[in-house]
């Protein structure tokens, strides 16, 4: 019995498809975009390191470039708000990026109404 | 009492509760929750302290650390198992301590992570090798203090405290969506696990073993359960309500370890981002330490090989090798570039499995009267005893499907 649900509970998270299933990618990377217009405005005021930003960056860029790998539809418009993301300069104003954030909040909402 | 016996409890509080994991899911709950899972920390807090006293007065009375108990009430098919079980998930909690080092050494250098995960583990055996357990719990307990300044900043960005307050209540937030219900409960189900990791009675029974305790020592292992328990979780409650007054209105869901320290940059700029890294730092090689001696000496206790940091390493030669080859065995799962976050939720994920099976044969000598005579469980240890063992049980049961069905907390 136990069994049986384990492998219902793998079929129901392993095999959907689709902008629902994209769901948690969109969600992860919309938090993402946030925590770098964090990051980025926290560094205009002076109160990073440089080590510090840096990394942060380039850790979120790895976790957005995995959540953008991870779409199972790579044309839908929300894989484009993320491409156009990963695009942007390290630097980027947090404003843009929070643009970004908000557009793909707004898909998200979307999604989860449907 | 000499004050700085309390340094073994803030230790294993500071090293075990705020580890890489409960930075991890501190930050995300206050993000995701606000201050709701609050309830969560304080109640699995009661929960490690009453095991926690358990096995450092079974440790003093009888001079049994936990793993030989298991050996002898388990049996030796089930308690292999056990032992099987706890060495993976504590082999893989020290790995996901590694990584966490590994980062926070790039946060602070920019150097190579791979790199800094080397540099990382010799710091760790070079500690191991040459300090004596007493310098060792002193040093990284005591630095990993540094971490107060994550409570320094909830004092500076002046919190809505009743809102705050009201996180202790035990309480489902409402108007939670199904998923969203869910996620919560994986949330409750990690801090409990991330809290009462095994490896924490393991250490801490051994430690106090270490440390020669005898009855006379009881008032000691009360108060340094409690104080430092009560410590660790003041951190990780901190950690929490930054996040959800700093990052919640900002839609932030911090992912990455590191996240936590920008809590303390925004108030206290670079000096607090420093002060935080230093001290995420040493509580994180804290728990490292803890986990890799723990799992040595699990084996050598279950083997009833010679064991001890208070011996020459060349005196308990099984022990030594146990802990360096844990050691190179964590690192060399760091090297695969393995993600930390992965492995923080691995480590959840199988302690929780294990913890039933650690905690039962701790409960049931700690009953036993011809073990432990007068200080044998009174009702009151007895009662919270059974009731966490049966919350423990509930909770291993139901981590694996709310896992799968929330992706790991994503939702």
């Amino acid at each position: 019995m136990a069994r049986k649900l384990l492998f219902l509970l793998l079929a129901l998270t392993s095999c959907s498809k689709g902008p629902e299933a994209d769901l948690q990618y969109i969600s992860e990377a919309r938090s993402l975009a946030a925590e770098w217009a964090l990051v980025n405005e926290q560094a205009a005021q002076g109160h990073l390191t440089a080590a510090y930003a840096q990394t942060m960056r380039a850790s979120i860029r790895d976790q957005l470039q995995s959540s953008a790998k991870s779409l199972t539809q790579p044309k839908a418009p929300y894989a484009a708000e993320i491409g156009a993301i990963l695009s942007a300069p390290d630097d980027a104003p947090p404003a843009t990026l929070r643009a970004h954030a908000s557009n793909l909040k707004r898909i998200e909402d979307q999604l989860e109404s449907d | 009492m000499n004050p700085i016996e309390l340094t073994l409890g803030i230790m294993t509080a500071v090293g075990g509760f705020v580890d890489i994991s409960q930075l991890v899911f501190a930050a995300q709950a206050g993000s995701m929750f606000g201050f709701a899972l609050i309830s969560a920390f304080a109640f699995s807090t009661l929960g490690i302290i009453v095991f926690g006293e358990m096995s450092g007065r079974v440790a003093a009375v009888a001079r049994q650390p936990v793993f030989n108990l298991i050996r002898h009430r388990l049996g030796l098919k089930l308690g292999l198992v056990t032992l099987a079980a706890s060495l993976l998930s504590t082999l893989i909690t020290c790995a996901a301590e590694i990584g966490g080092i590994a980062l926070i050494l790039r946060y602070l250098t920019g150097a190579p992570y791979l790199l800094m995960a080397v540099v990382g583990t010799f710091v760790l055996f070079a500690s191991m090798w040459v300090l004596p357990f007493k310098w060792i719990e002193r040093s990284y307990g005591l630095l990993g203090l540094f971490m107060l300044v994550f409570v320094a900043a909830l004092l500076a960005i002046h919190p809505p405290w009743g809102k705050l307050a009201h996180g202790f209540v035990v309480a489902v937030p409402p108007d939670l969506s199904p998923k969203r219900l869910l996620t919560y409960l994986y949330f409750v189900v990690a801090i409990f696990s991330a809290v009462m990791f095994p490896y924490e009675a393991y250490f801490y029974s051994s430690g106090g073993i270490e440390e020669g305790w005898r009855p006379k020592d009881l008032l000691t292992n009360r108060v340094t359960s409690i104080v430092g328990m009560a410590l660790g979780t003041l951190l990780s409650i901190a950690i929490l309500a930054d996040s959800a007054v700093l990052f919640r209105p900002l839609d932030v869901g911090p992912h990455i370890p590191g996240s936590a320290a920008l809590e303390a940059a925004m108030p206290f700029g670079k000096l607090g981002l420093l002060l935080a890294l230093a001290g995420m730092f040493f509580a994180v090689a804290g728990a490292a330490i803890e986990t890799c001696m723990a799992n040595a000496y699990s084996v050598s206790q279950f083997f009833g090989w010679d064991w001890g940091r208070h011996k020459k390493p060349w005196e308990a030669p099984r022990f030594t090798i146990a802990w360096i080859a844990l050691l190179l065995l964590a690192l060399l799962i760091v090297l695969t570039d393995v993600d930390v976050m992965s492995l923080v939720e691995y480590a959840v994920l199988f302690s929780i499995i294990v913890l039933p099976l650690t905690y039962l044969p701790l409960m049931l000598l700690a009953d036993d009267k011809s073990y432990m005579g007068q200080y044998a469980n009174k009702w009151l240890a007895k009662g919270l005893g059974w009731f966490f063992f049966v919350v423990v049980t509930v909770t291993a049961l139901a981590a694996l499907p709310l896992y799968f069905l929330t992706s790991g907390g994503q939702g």
